[in-house]
């Protein structure tokens, strides 16, 4: 009980002694550690939007028109054989024009001058376990990519009896480098901010070290050991960061709110990030906090700490 | 308690402090080491604190082999052996009794152990009054007592005395040696370095002399020079 009683009076009055120094290091801590969770969530929230978007979106085989019952037993069995598809769907003509009849209920001109039945294919309808995995469907039917005179890329099978297949590929390829790129960049940004945060935490422990630079001499002549010299200056570090991860947290919250609720009235059509998310991420900056503040200590007492 | 073994001590800058020093200080003894300025007689006890490690032969303090205790049993170490210095090294937001109970508190004693020992020792170096006294209200010999009693509080088996008397004026320095021969009556092996030489002559103790860090004189019930 005593030792802990000392450790936190020594803390105490280390915090008190160089206050504005104490105050820099935390106020570093606190914007190193806010990017750091910023980063985190805008992962989350780009990875909310892809797989909001292409959890719904269905690889379209299109076959040769009119098709067999046979072609398509035939290519659905390849789909179904394949890992990654999870649910394959054969939309006949009927299905295929009450959508198209829904699609373009609001253009008369399409619905009157477009005979259904004689230009839109039949289609199987392929649903994937990871959309990322389009290739394999691709692979199974032999198809290769073949770019239209207008600039889209669609696929061409030697498989007899399809038509061609929706390709989707490049869409979600664009989307992916998108949220790496981005969180790649906050994560940097982040990543320098806690090195600095390192550094300034240290130097705020070297700084305390240099006041008591005399207490610290006569505990070494009397024999303190080196931990009852150096916990006090770590705990000081833990308390400075775990400080800053505290006001991260609660103004990663505050951003939550401010900008991501109000976005919430505007916005439908992708979900947002939760409370539980920012929640989600809070034991990661408090992990980071320790992360920096052992780091500190142990750059901030080397050398001067030697016996 | 304390034994030299042709030990030599270089510094990195190539300067020679220590040239071949071979000596035995028994346990209850009181030993003068003496000689001018960059004899050696610093580096001598900064050796004995394990502060600098000998370049060559075996420094035995306590009937331990300093080049075998690991860097983090110096600290036990250094409870045994209590330090004076000159410049009394007292923190100066703390009281005597503050001061005293200091190297107490950080070796993990507690605060009843503090609160029996501290008031005994300042007792017993004459402060009795003065506990709550911060340093710049005592006198430099008070302040040198409150420092002796703060390397004699833990009853350290070795006090390593480096010029104690070097701030004081004769006077005092009389009686902070009266001190020091009473701690040393207790049975506490006390080595005093010092170019005082009325004291030395006045104590008739054992004396060791230095120059150029060799020993050029050993001798008991000793002279300055």
């Amino acid at each position: 009980m005593r030792r802990i009683d000392y450790y936190f009076r020594e803390t105490a009055s280390g915090l008190r002694r160089n206050g504005v120094v104490a105050f820099a290091a935390m106020s570093t801590a606190f914007i190193a550690l806010f990017l750091f969770g910023l980063a985190l969530l805008i992962a989350r929230q780009f990875d909310l939007v892809i797989t909001a978007w292409t959890g719904n979106v269905e690889v379209a085989v299109y076959l040769d028109d009119p098709a067999s019952p046979e072609t398509v037993t035939r290519v659905q069995e390849i789909l179904v054989d394949l890992p990654v598809v999870t649910d394959v769907e054969y939309w006949d003509k009927d299905r295929t024009c009450e959508q198209y009849a829904e699609l373009f209920a609001n253009q008369r001109a399409f619905l009157e001058n477009v005979n259904c039945r004689q230009t839109i294919p039949t289609s199987l309808r392929v649903s994937l376990s990871d959309p990322a995995r389009f290739d394999t469907i691709t692979a199974a039917l032999t198809c290769q990519d073949q770019r239209q005179e207008d600039g889209s890329v669609d696929q061409v099978c030697a498989t007899p009896g399809i038509l061609r297949v929706s390709d989707f590929s490049e869409l979600l390829d664009r989307l992916v480098v998108i949220t790496r790129v981005l969180s790649i960049g906050v994560l940097s940004i982040a990543l320098i901010m806690l090195v600095s945060a390192i550094f300034l935490v240290a130097n705020t422990l070297r700084m305390g070290l240099f006041a008591r630079r005399k207490e610290i001499g006569i505990m070494r002549l009397v024999g303190a050991t080196n931990w009852r010299i150096r916990v006090p200056f770590l705990i000081e570090g833990l308390v400075e960061t775990v400080l800053g991860a505290a006001a991260a947290v609660f103004t990663l919250f505050l951003v939550k709110v401010v900008f991501i609720d109000r976005l919430r009235e505007n916005v439908q059509f992708f979900p947002l990030i939760k409370n539980s998310d920012v929640l989600a991420v809070a034991p990661w900056i408090v992990l980071a906090a320790a992360v920096v503040a052992v780091i500190a200590g142990t750059i901030g007492m080397r050398r001067f700490l030697d016996v | 308690m304390i034994k030299l073994d042709h030990v030599s001590k270089t510094y990195r800058n190539g300067v020679t402090a220590l040239e071949d020093v071979s000596l035995e200080i028994e346990k209850g003894e009181f030993v003068f080491v003496v000689g001018p300025s960059g004899s050696g007689k610093s580096t001598m006890i900064r050796l004995l604190l394990k502060e600098e490690e000998a370049t060559l032969g075996t420094v035995h303090v306590a009937g331990k082999n300093l080049a075998n205790v690991s860097s983090w049993k110096v600290p036990h170490l250094r409870r045994n052996v209590g330090t004076v210095f000159q410049d009394y090294k007292l923190l100066q937001d703390k009281t005597a009794f503050e001061n005293v109970g200091f190297a107490l508190e950080v070796i993990g004693k507690a605060k009843q152990v503090i609160d029996q020992r501290v008031p005994e020792i300042l007792e017993y170096v004459g402060l009795g009054d003065k506990l709550n006294a911060f340093p710049d209200e005592l006198s430099g010999g008070e302040q040198q007592r409150v420092s002796i009693a703060r390397a004699c509080v833990n009853r350290p088996l070795v006090l390593l005395a480096d010029e104690p008397t070097g701030n004081l004026d004769p006077t005092t320095s009389v009686d902070i040696m009266r001190l020091l021969d009473k701690v040393n009556r207790i049975g506490t092996t006390v080595v005093m370095a010092t170019h005082d030489q009325a004291i030395v002559d006045a104590m008739r103790k054992r004396v060791i002399e230095l120059e150029k860090g060799r020993v050029i004189r050993d001798q008991s019930r000793g002279v300055y020079a």
